[in-house]
């Protein structure tokens, strides 16, 4: 295994939190110089969860980077899934909670980070129990959620209406139980789920899935629940799926049933050795890259991906070659996120209340 | 933790002190107006207590605002308000790696001298690996709230405010220099001064220090002119002089009124007598290592060279102290002051004792001025003995308890001021410094005991810890560290930490079945995805239940679940609905093994889909395919009974197939038997009737009839 270390400058802090991290997300900066996160925080003293905006110094006199919390926000539930919007300057934010509702947050940059709810969905029949993802559209107009009760909702926002009215796409009464989502364009969009399933949609033709990629096709092994799913604009025909076991595969819908297997379960004899044993949390293409130009690659080769998981390991994968470590910490890394303009900045979640800033150059 | 008894013969595990504080009370504010009827007290996350208030129903029955119960929760205590939870926490996770370093160069260590039988294990690395474990605990104890040190230096504040010092850190120092540096004794009372220079701080708070003077003395600084006419300045210096501040004392001497320019030529020498004894205060030997840069003083390493520097030193101090310059001296309180400072530096018994405010202070002077040579505990432990003896105190302060308990090398006393003060999480820490280098200490602390129920001392503490963290939801993922170091409760209660931990989340699941694979615990990782699996299939997410009893390969629940499920099939299964099912039927794959009876399902779908192709019109092909899963369906024993008759009313148009007969003779005569078999079954009375039209079983054994007449034609 290489170590990231040896080959390329790598700085990482590590910045305590005193709270629980659910999630974070770097939102998209007003000028270059800026950074903000959106962080997902539960206080377990107080049982309290919220999501702040902080503005990310990340080069102050005292060499390490810096937290100031601009703004929060008191979430009713503890949050399930985070996504951002990147738009400015007042990106979007979509939250899910546990407590099965959905809020979209606004956030302006420019004067100090205030945050404020925009709108919330929490109707009874939305979702039953927790949901489980959402992802927001580029451009934020339209949000995605799906929970492991089956459901799979749309809802649309168009501004000043503080009740968000959604459209249930399908309900599948709880047989089939949806884990991950993702946007591939404005009409499709992936999800993931148990037996490493992944089920494709497309708005135009409602009534169900539109293709379905079968779970279960490591025969014989343990099978495992896709947690994180991430689709490459300049890519959409494949979908990259993270899950249980250190699985991260991707499925090209032009080529049938046939996963192709980054690392973990059902690799067998593959040449990459195995990174990970424990589930990969969440799964990203790193657009970090020191190849020049990604048109350059075939289209049937799979761009270089970062994952992190409950072993403590944050790492890029590029196919047929060594992953490349950048963090084994002693404890859960459960969520990081690549900064869209700047990708050599990455921050991630600690399960020991801390967050990490790494800075690639 | 219940410490109850007084008599220890009864196996009191933690003695409970008569004089610990009075019961705490703690209001509850439910807000019920009723009266209350019942009360419910049980144990909620960490230290909180879930109380449920329950009303009583109001007499005329009618419904009012607050009636029915309210769950309070109660948050217990909440340490010695010296460091946060959250600190506590970020302790907990920072000392687990290097714990678990330690536990497995141990296990090194141990195997090795095991091979090689002379050599002893605290042989070569031994001691660093100890060091460098009470390094790594002791750099997770600084507050995180360090002070902002004064960019520019004043001339007249001679405390410098560095980092709050904690008692916590101040414990771990003190069992550090005393167990896990390698054991060269002879530098100890030296260490000790350095700890109290550090420390002394913290005893103010029950007591008077030369600290405390110290900053009091600082406040009044500011209004005085005239600083050498208060005797309070005099009084000061020769406190921290015994302490051995000496860049304290050279500072206050400076602030002395003889350096001013205005005044110098007139107390010229005052100024000399004054600058004198500084020169001897900053040049004092010190038998240590070395300094941090800055701090006054001399420093031998080897004993004469010391003796040597000592005698000399203090035959200055006696020539200046019977020079003549002193009736020069026209200011009193400055010669008197200063010849009392000489007389603590000559180590005159009763200017030390009447210069400190506790016995520790003392009991450092005497170390600086009186006895610099002491070395070994028993006569460290005899001169403490002595100095408490000169000032008694009323109530010991926690530190000094432990003070006492080290130098008396008296491990018991040591962990239960190390439990009393600082709770379970340094006792399972501090262990392992206390057992470092003591045979004494690693056979009473490792010694199984009866009356622990045949566990050491070491696994019980530990034990005790893990339980803490266990409680938090936050920690409990690191308990398994602890738990694992003990050999013969720990893997029980690892099991049972793991099966207690809540499945409703599959983020939380599926890290206790991570700790459950670390350690090998399959057990315990199928009885978790089964109670998952209920769990979810309970909450109508029947999807996730299959998998998780697939997961954990439960045949006995999946058939369970299998009859469920059927029933929903016999009214659900449409056309429409079709989508629906399609997951969860990929879900269970084709391996009946994992499926259970849930294998039934997938035929099932199968045969649906050959029938809806026939009426899309893709006639025999189709129908073929069709009557191929007929049979294969009504061949396969998991097929439950009750869907035969639906089957075979499904497939009437596979029977009635105008073209020619689609069943041969054998498959006629097969479908024939089990109709028939289903036709004796009717009579028994569990039998369930499916919700088709009542003719339906004669049109099926019509059709059949007929099949059979003409297959047998065709044949």
């Amino acid at each position: 295994m290489a170590f990231a270390e040896s080959q390329n400058p790598l700085r990482v802090y590590r910045i305590p939190q005193s709270r629980y991290i659910d999630a974070v997300r770097w939102l998209s900066p007003v000028s270059p110089s800026d950074r903000f996160a959106a962080i997902a925080y539960f206080d377990a003293d107080t049982n309290s969860p919220s999501i702040e905006i902080a503005y990310v110094d990340p080069n102050p006199q005292s060499s390490s980077p810096t937290l100031t919390p601009q703004s929060s926000w008191t979430s009713p539930s503890r949050i399930s899934s985070l996504r951002t919007a990147h738009s400015t300057p007042q990106p979007l934010l979509a939250a899910a909670t546990f407590s099965g509702s959905l809020h979209i947050l606004a956030s302006d940059l420019i004067n100090g980070g205030v945050m404020e709810s925009e709108a919330t969905v929490s109707q009874l029949g939305f979702h039953s129990g927790p949901v489980s993802a959402v992802d927001l559209r580029e451009g934020g107009i339209e949000c995605v959620s799906v929970g492991e009760d089956g459901r799979v909702n749309l809802v649309s926002f168009v501004g000043d209406s503080s009740k968000l009215n959604y459209r249930r796409i399908f309900d599948s009464n709880g047989l089939v139980g949806y884990t991950a989502v993702k946007w591939a364009s404005p009409s499709e969009f992936a999800t993931g789920g148990y037996g490493f399933g992944i089920q494709w949609w497309d708005q135009r033709t409602p009534g169900g899935p539109v293709l379905q990629f079968k779970g279960n096709w490591c025969q014989g092994k343990t099978s495992g629940i896709v947690h994180s799913i991430d689709i490459h604009p300049s890519r959409k025909h494949t979908c990259l799926a993270g899950g249980s076991s250190g699985t991260v595969f991707a499925w090209d819908r032009r080529a049938a049933q046939q996963p192709i297997v980054l690392s973990g379960a059902g690799t067998g004899e593959a040449p990459n050795s195995l990174l990970s044993e424990s589930e990969v949390w969440e799964v990203q293409y790193d657009r970090y890259t020191r190849r020049l130009n990604i048109g350059n690659i075939s289209s049937t080769r799979i761009l270089p991906v970062m994952i992190c998981s409950e072993d403590g390991i944050l790492a890029v994968i590029e196919q047929g070659e060594e992953p490349l470590e950048l963090l084994a910490e002693p404890c859960a890394i459960n969520s990081f996120d690549i900064d869209r303009q700047n990708p050599s900045n990455v921050i991630c979640s600690l399960e020991w209340e801390s967050l990490a800033i790494l800075t690639r150059s | 933790m219940p410490g109850v008894s007084s008599d220890s013969a009864r196996g009191a595990l933690v003695p409970l002190s008569p004089e610990s504080p009075a019961a705490a009370v703690y209001p509850l504010r439910h807000g019920l107006k009723s009266p209350i009827s019942r009360l419910s007290i049980s144990w909620s996350r960490g230290n909180s207590l879930r109380v449920s208030v329950f009303a009583a129903p109001s007499s005329d029955g009618s419904v009012n605002d607050g009636d029915g119960g309210k769950v309070v929760e109660v948050k217990l205590g909440g340490g010695d308000g010296e460091i946060s939870e959250a600190h506590w926490r970020r302790m907990a996770y920072g000392s687990v790696s290097p714990f678990a370093l330690l536990q497995s160069r141990k296990n090194a260590v141990s195997s090795l001298s095991k091979m090689s039988m002379n050599s002893s294990p605290y042989d070569g690395d031994w001691w660093d690996y100890i060091m460098e474990y009470s390094k790594d605990i002791n750099a997770l104890l600084v507050n995180q709230k360090s002070a902002s040190v004064p960019v520019l230096d004043d001339p007249k504040s001679f405390i410098t405010k560095g980092e709050e010092p904690t008692s916590l850190k101040a414990t771990w120092e003190l069992l550090e220099m005393f167990y896990a540096e390698k054991p060269s004794h002879s530098w100890l009372p030296e260490r000790l001064v350095d700890w109290l220079a550090d420390y002394d701080s913290l005893f103010s708070g029950t007591h008077p220090t030369v600290h405390s003077k110290l900053v009091d003395f600082q406040k009044e600084l500011v209004n005085l002119q005239v600083v050498e006419d208060d005797p309070k300045y005099w009084e000061v210096m020769s406190s921290a002089l015994a302490v051995g501040w000496l860049n304290i004392v050279v500072k206050m001497l400076r602030l002395h009124g003889s350096y001013r320019l205005d005044q110098l030529s007139n107390r010229e020498t005052e100024n000399g007598l004054v600058e004198a004894v500084a020169v001897l205060i900053s040049k004092m030997p010190r038998m240590r290592l070395e300094h941090e840069a800055g701090k006054l003083g001399e420093c031998y390493k080897a004993k004469p060279d010391f003796v040597k520097a000592w005698e000399k030193w203090r035959g200055q101090i006696n020539k200046l102290d019977s020079s003549a310059f002193w009736f020069q001296c026209a200011h009193q309180q400055t010669r008197e002051g200063l010849r009392s400072m000489l007389q603590i530096m000559l180590g005159n018994a009763n200017s030390l004792c009447s210069a400190t405010y506790n016995w520790i202070e003392l009991y450092i002077s005497h170390f600086l001025y009186m006895r610099p040579l002491t070395v070994g505990l028993e006569s460290m432990y005899s001169l403490a003995q002595k100095s408490i003896q000169l000032k008694p105190m009323a109530s010991a302060h926690r530190l000094m308890g432990l003070i006492i308990g080290i130098l008396g090398e008296n491990t018991e006393v040591v962990l239960a001021e190390c439990l009393k003060g600082f709770g379970p999480w340094m006792v399972a820490h501090a262990i392992e410094l206390l057992t470092a280098g003591s045979d004494h200490a690693e056979m009473l602390l490792h010694e199984e005991r009866q009356n622990l129920g045949g566990i050491s001392i070491e696994e019980l503490h530990r034990l005790v810890y893990a339980q803490v963290l266990s409680s938090f939801p936050l920690t409990w993922q690191i308990a398994p560290i602890y738990l694992i170091s003990c050999m013969k409760h720990g893997m029980v209660l690892l099991q049972i930490l793991l099966s207690k931990q809540p499945v409703q989340d599959n983020q939380l699941l599926l890290k206790s079945i991570e700790i459950c694979r670390l350690y090998e615990l399959h057990s315990v990782t199928s009885n978790i995805m089964k109670i998952a699996g209920v769990h979810h299939w309970k909450h109508g997410r029947k999807g996730s239940g299959v998998f998780w009893l697939q997961q954990a390969r439960d045949e006995y629940r999946l058939n369970r679940i299998a009859l469920q499920l059927f029933d929903s099939v016999g009214k659900t299964i449409s056309d429409e609905s079709f989508k629906q099912w399609e997951g969860l039927i990929q879900l269970l794959g084709s391996d009946s093994k994992t499926a259970g009876g849930l294998e039934f399902l997938h035929k099932y779908r199968d045969f649906k889909k050959s029938l809806r192709q026939i009426h899309d019109g893709k006639a025999t092909d189709s129908a073929r395919q069709a009557v191929e899963s007929l049979i294969s369906l009504m061949k396969n024993p998991s097929t439950p009974q009750r869907f035969w008759l639906p089957l075979l009313y499904d497939s009437l148009k596979l029977l009635n197939w105008k073209e020619r007969p689609l069943l041969n003779v054998s498959q006629t005569n097969l479908l024939l038997n089990k109709l028939q078999e289903l036709s004796m079954a009717r009579l028994r009375p569990d039998f369930i009737e499916s919700e088709l039209p009542p003719q339906a079983l004669n049109s099926v054994r019509l059709a059949l009839g007929t099949n059979l007449g003409r297959a047998i034609l065709e044949e």
